[in-house]
């Protein structure tokens, strides 16, 4: 991969606060590392709003001025929409930034954490995407006897 | 001892009997889902005989309750530590399992757009909904649009020579008050969830579902697996009323984007086709190939 120190490549060890990992109805999400964060600032090529995930391609430039599509994985549009991210939220052009949970084997894709906008508003795939009644009361360990 | 004495301790005995009956024994006590599902409904009287005006109201938009995560019981520790109680082979399977997640390498069987199947089922994530008819009820899960069917119109199974493994299986039930019953059987082996157990397919089960209150539906579970588990597991998964204004359930189809094609690697790990942007439909680039 280029080297892309403008792009603010930042690269850090350990779960940060706030970060979740990503709940991946589909497949296992072990092929991104948890331990690792990637904020990369871009523009926007696509946003695929389709299940089982969705994509938003991100073109990075870097140092030597190349280009680089870069993936963030996130949820499906049903759990998208209801964190508050519609289809229309990122246009081809819009300008943003994005942090993921970069790819163990080193390609251009990352878990979708979150995307700053230039209006600097945040869309986080995972925040509270429904409202429940709560408190829960937590289920019996021990089953009341015969069901 | 008085025969006053006498009379109260009958007494007392057979209140405590029949509620023995009322409520079924522990699960343990059967031998298989069959006996123990028969003995619910003995206990029953058959069943309650529901029409429209009587059904429970189930209606809204449900969601398994917040804060589990991947666990299959709720009840469990942590992902890693089970409640199960695993034959040797399956413990060390499981053990192994757990291994190699902590590695990164693992392949989740429904990373190729199968059904979970049931009883993994009763863990996967999404919305809701329970449609209660005096016939059937439909259990429907939002991932991958996954219906359970229960006939409660007085059929059995399907007979043996009839039937084959499906991933939901082949469920029926009984109405015991506000409480369903289900009997299901004819399922596939699968895993319970990621990073738990696997079951065989010789798995079958009996649940109790009921409205404990206006917020929560209540799932109480007891699977039998002799293969896979030293004694019948019983859990008890808990379903949380969506409060989220105006929220609908929508159409979930796995096969929708290329991007989101996976394969498994010799070594067992999960590993991404990613071709990139404007790769479009994934039904289109199967035809271009």
């Amino acid at each position: 991969m280029t080297r892309q120190s403008t792009l603010k490549i930042a690269v850090a060890a350990g779960v940060l606060v706030g970060l979740g990992v990503t709940a991946s109805a589909h497949h296992s999400g072990a092929m991104f590392d948890p331990e690792k964060t990637i904020t990369l600032k871009g523009v926007v090529k696509e946003f695929e709003y389709t299940n089982p995930h969705s994509w938003l391609w991100v073109t990075v430039t870097n140092d030597d001025k190349t280009m680089t599509d870069w993936g963030f994985e996130a949820e499906g549009p049903s759990t998208l929409f209801r964190a508050g991210i519609k289809k229309g939220d990122l246009k081809p052009g819009d300008k943003v930034t994005v942090t993921g949970r970069p790819m163990r084997d080193g390609r251009p894709a990352a878990a979708w954490v979150n995307v700053i906008k230039e209006d600097g508003r945040v869309l986080q795939p995972r925040a509270a995407p429904v409202t429940t009644t709560a408190p829960v009361t937590p289920a019996p360990t021990t089953p009341p006897g015969g069901i | 001892m008085s025969t006053g004495k006498n009379a109260a301790c009958i007494g007392a005995a057979l209140v405590i009997l029949s509620v023995l009956l009322a409520s079924g024994a522990p699960a343990q006590e059967y031998r298989n889902s069959t006996e123990h599902f028969e003995a619910l409904k003995r206990a029953a009287q058959g069943s309650t005989k529901l029409t429209w005006d009587k059904l429970p109201d189930w209606t809204g938009v449900w969601t398994r309750a917040p804060g589990i995560g991947l666990k299959f019981d709720p009840a469990q520790p942590s992902l890693q530590q089970t409640t199960a109680q695993l034959a040797p082979e399956f413990a060390r399977k499981h053990k192994e399992k757990l291994e190699r997640v902590a590695k990164g390498i693992e392949w989740d069987p429904i990373s190729n757009c199968i059904p979970p199947g049931y009883p993994r089922w009763l863990t996967e994530p999404f919305l809701r909904e329970f449609a209660l008819r005096p016939e059937q009820t439909l259990l429907i899960n939002e991932m991958v649009n996954d219906i359970r069917r229960i006939y409660t119109d007085g059929r059995g199974h399907t007979p043996e020579d009839e039937a084959y493994p499906l991933w939901n299986g082949d469920s029926i039930g009984f109405w015991d008050g506000d409480s369903l019953v289900v009997h299901t059987t004819q399922l596939m082996g699968g895993q319970y969830q990621r990073s738990q157990p696997d079951y065989t397919d010789h798995v079958e089960t009996v649940e109790r579902w009921r409205k404990v209150n206006d917020n929560i539906i209540e799932a109480e579970v007891t699977i039998y697996d002799p293969p896979s588990l030293v004694k019948p597991w019983r859990v008890v998964q808990r379903y949380a009323r969506v409060t989220t204004p105006g929220i609908r359930i929508r159409s979930w189809v796995c096969e929708e984007n290329a991007n989101n094609e996976v394969f498994q690697t010799k070594e067992g790990a999960t590993e991404h086709v990613l071709p990139g942007p404007g790769a479009g439909p994934i039904m289109k680039n199967k035809t271009d190939k």
